[in-house]
C-alpha cells in the first residue's frame, strides 16, 4: 500500500519559511500500525523520498494519541527562493505520498 | 489561587463566518476576560515585508463584531495586525480601524506597539552586541553583518508578551500590535493574572488559529478557553464545531516543525507530557512545561532581489507536447547567449526559470513524471532582472523565441503555442526574499519598540482620509 492510499489527511505546509512539514493522519489503528513500522516514515527513507540528504531531514514524529505522524524536513526551495513554486508549501506532500510502505524489520513493535 | 482567565480567540486576517455573534454571545455568556487575535504571518513570503504593501485582508472589519462586544463588556482586546507587520502595514490597519471606530461612534484607547525594527537599533546590536546568529539551518544564512542590515529594505521583529503586558498595565481599552509572536498575544494577560507561563503558553498555542483548532476546522470560527494555575479548558463557541482531543492534539502539530518541542522568546514550550481529557462542555489541557531559556526575539529581514515579468504560453500541438522541455531550453539558451543580455547574465542580474505546467511545474526536479501526458500544457517564464525595463525585455525576448523557434517535426510554422493574455509580457512586481530571519539577543524585551498609547479614531485620521478621496 501507498502511503496515499494508507492516510486520511495529509496535511503539507511550512513551519517557517525555511522548513517544510507534512503531518499524516491516519483512520484506525491498523492502518496507522502500518505506516509506522513502515521503512518510509524513518529518517532514511523520507530523505530517499525526497532525494535530499538525511541530514535534511528534521525528524519524524509519531502520536498515538490520534494515530498521527508528522515529518519535517528543510525545504529545497523555499519562500525566500524568487522562484520558489509553492509558497506555502502546500503541495510537496506527493513524492513521500506516493511511497510504498514496506515494514522496516528494525524498527520494532510500535511503542 | 488566582481566578480564572478567561480568553476568546479569533484570527483577524480571516473573514469571519456569518452567524459569528451567536458564537461571541455564547463565549460572553461562558465569560470572557480578555478577546485575541493573530493577524501577522510570514507564511506569505518576502514581497509584503519587502515592499510594504499589505495583504487585501480588510483586518478591521474582520475584528468589529469582537470589539464591539470587548467594549460592550469593558474587556481589553488583543490584536497583531498586518501581516508581514512592519510599520506601514500596521499603519493601513490602524486607519482602517480609525475609519471603523468613527463609524460606530467608538472611541476606545488603545495601546499601539510597533514592532519595526530601526536600522540603527540593529546596526548598532550587529555592531556592539552579541552575534545576531541564523534562526533557520535550511536558509544558509551567516551571522548577521552590518550589511545585512544596511541591504534589508524592513526588518520586523516578532514581539513576545511583554510589551503588550506592559501597555494592558496601562488600563487601555486594547493592544493593537505589528509583528508579532502568535501565542505571545494569549500569554500576555493571563500571566499577568499569576498564570504559569507553560500553561499560558499551551493554551496559546491551541488557541492562535482560532476555530481551526476545532472539528470541523475553520479559522473563520472563534474558541474560546478558561485558564487555571494547572491547565485549561477549551470550548467551541459555535454550535456548529466542537473541541475534540484529537482536533487539539491535531492542532499542536500545524505549521510547526516539531510536535511538542517549540522555541520560543524566554523559554521552550514542551508538550511531551500534556494531557487532554474530554469533560461534559469540552476538553481539558494540562501537563505543559516550559523551560527557561536566554532571550531572543527572531527577526524578519527582506531584501530586494529584482523586478518579475512572466509570460505565458499555452500548448495544444501533440508534437511539441512530446519534446516541450527541450524547446524551453532552446529557447532559454538563446536568451542567456543574446549579446544584449550575456553580460547581465554574467554579472546575476538576470535570472530566469521556465515552469512547464502538465510536466513539472510544481515539484521542479523532484517530479518523476517526465513526460506530458495531459493533452495540453502551460509554459509560465518567470524572470527576474535587476530593473522591470530589463525584465520585461527577457520575457519578450523569450516569448518570440518560443513563438517561433523551430524544433524537430515542426508542422506550426505560423506560430508555436497559444497566447492567452495580451500583452503577452505582465510585468509583476519587485520580488524580494527572507534575507534576515535571526535571533536577536535581548536584555530588555521592551527595548527595540515604540510604545504608545492612542485615543481612536486618531485627531484628523478619519479627516485626512476624506480629504484624500475628495481629490
Amino acid at each position: 500500500m501507498r502511503l496515499y492510499e494508507c492516510a486520511d489527511i495529509i496535511r503539507s505546509k511550512n513551519a517557517g519559511p525555511f522548513t517544510l512539514t507534512i503531518d499524516l493522519f491516519f483512520g484506525d489503528e491498523e492502518r496507522y500500525s502500518i505506516a509506522k513500522g513502515s521503512m518510509l516514515l524513518t529518517v532514511a527513507g523520507v530523505a530517499q523520498a525526497y532525494g535530499v540528504e538525511e541530514s535534511r531531514v528534521k525528524g519524524v514524529y509519531f502520536d498515538d494519541r490520534i494515530r498521527a505522524a508528522k515529518v519535517s524536513l528543510l525545504r529545497w526551495s523555499s519562500s525566500a527562493d524568487p522562484f520558489c513554486a509553492d509558497m506555502f508549501g502546500a503541495h510537496l506532500h506527493t513524492p513521500l505520498a506516493d511511497g510504498e510502505l514496506v515494514p522496516a524489520l528494525s524498527k520494532g513493535v510500535p511503542a | 489561587m488566582s481566578r480564572p482567565v478567561r480568553i476568546l480567540g479569533f484570527v483577524n486576517h480571516i473573514a469571519p463566518v456569518p452567524d459569528i455573534e451567536d458564537e461571541i454571545r455564547q463565549a460572553f455568556e461562558w465569560g470572557v476576560d480578555v478577546v485575541v487575535a493573530q493577524g501577522t504571518g510570514s507564511d506569505w513570503g518576502p514581497y509584503w515585508l519587502g515592499s510594504g504593501e499589505q495583504v487585501s485582508a480588510n483586518q478591521a472589519a474582520n475584528v468589529e463584531p469582537y470589539v464591539r462586544a470587548a467594549l460592550q463588556h469593558g474587556v481589553p482586546f488583543v490584536f497583531s495586525f498586518g501581516i508581514a507587520g512592519a510599520d506601514v502595514h500596521l499603519e493601513t490597519c490602524l486607519r482602517s480601524f480609525d475609519e471603523m471606530c468613527e463609524r460606530n461612534g467608538w472611541s476606545p484607547e488603545v495601546g499601539v506597539v510597533r514592532s519595526e525594527i530601526g536600522k540603527d537599533y540593529l546596526a548598532a546590536a550587529v555592531a556592539d552586541g552579541p552575534p545576531v546568529v541564523p534562526c533557520s539551518e535550511g536558509a544558509g544564512h551567516q551571522p548577521l553583518t552590518l550589511a545585512d542590515v544596511a541591504d534589508a529594505e524592513r526588518v520586523v521583529a516578532l514581539i513576545g508578551p511583554e510589551p503588550v503586558q506592559e501597555l494592558l498595565g496601562r488600563g487601555v481599552d486594547g493592544v493593537i500590535t505589528g509583528r508579532a509572536l502568535d501565542i505571545g498575544l494569549f500569554m500576555a494577560l493571563p500571566m499577568m493574572r499569576g498564570i504559569p507561563t507553560a500553561v499560558a503558553a499551551h493554551a496559546g498555542k491551541l488557541l492562535e488559529c482560532g476555530g481551526l483548532a476545532l472539528e470541523p476546522g475553520d479559522s473563520g470560527r472563534s474558541i474560546w478557553a478558561s485558564l487555571d494555575e494547572t491547565g485549561f479548558e477549551v470550548r467551541s463557541p459555535s454550535k456548529q464545531a466542537r473541541a475534540s482531543v484529537r482536533s487539539l492534539v491535531s492542532h499542536t502539530f500545524y505549521e510547526r516543525a516539531h510536535p511538542t518541542l517549540e522555541e520560543n522568546p524566554g523559554g521552550a514550550l514542551d508538550l511531551s507530557q500534556a494531557t487532554y481529557h474530554e469533560t461534559a462542555t469540552g476538553i481539558r489541557c494540562a501537563g505543559a512545561q516550559w523551560h527557561e531559556a536566554p532571550y531572543t526575539l527572531l527577526l524578519e529581514g527582506a531584501r530586494r532581489e529584482g523586478f518579475r515579468a512572466v509570460t505565458l504560453l499555452g500548448v495544444r500541438e501533440p508534437e511539441l507536447l512530446r519534446q516541450a522541455r527541450t524547446w524551453t531550453d532552446a529557447a532559454e539558451r538563446e536568451v542567456r547567449s543574446a549579446p544584449r543580455f550575456a553580460a547581465h547574465v554574467a554579472a546575476g542580474r538576470l535570472r530566469i526559470s521556465t515552469r512547464i505546467f502538465g510536466l513539472d511545474a510544481v515539484l521542479g526536479e523532484l517530479e518523476p513524471n517526465r513526460a506530458i501526458t495531459g493533452h495540453e500544457a502551460g509554459v509560465l517564464v518567470d524572470v527576474v532582472a535587476d530593473n522591470e525595463e530589463l525584465a520585461r525585455e527577457v520575457a519578450y525576448f523569450a516569448f518570440i523565441r518560443l513563438f517561433i523557434g523551430p524544433y524537430p517535426g515542426r508542422k506550426t510554422t505560423a506560430g508555436n503555442a497559444a497566447a492567452p493574455i495580451m500583452p503577452v509580457v505582465i510585468p509583476v512586481s519587485d520580488v524580494y526574499t527572507f534575507s534576515i530571519y535571526h535571533l536577536l539577543p535581548l536584555a530588555d524585551p521592551l527595548e527595540p519598540f515604540r510604545l504608545s498609547v492612542e485615543r481612536f479614531p486618531r485627531a484628523g485620521a478619519v479627516k485626512e482620509e476624506a480629504a484624500h478621496a475628495a481629490v
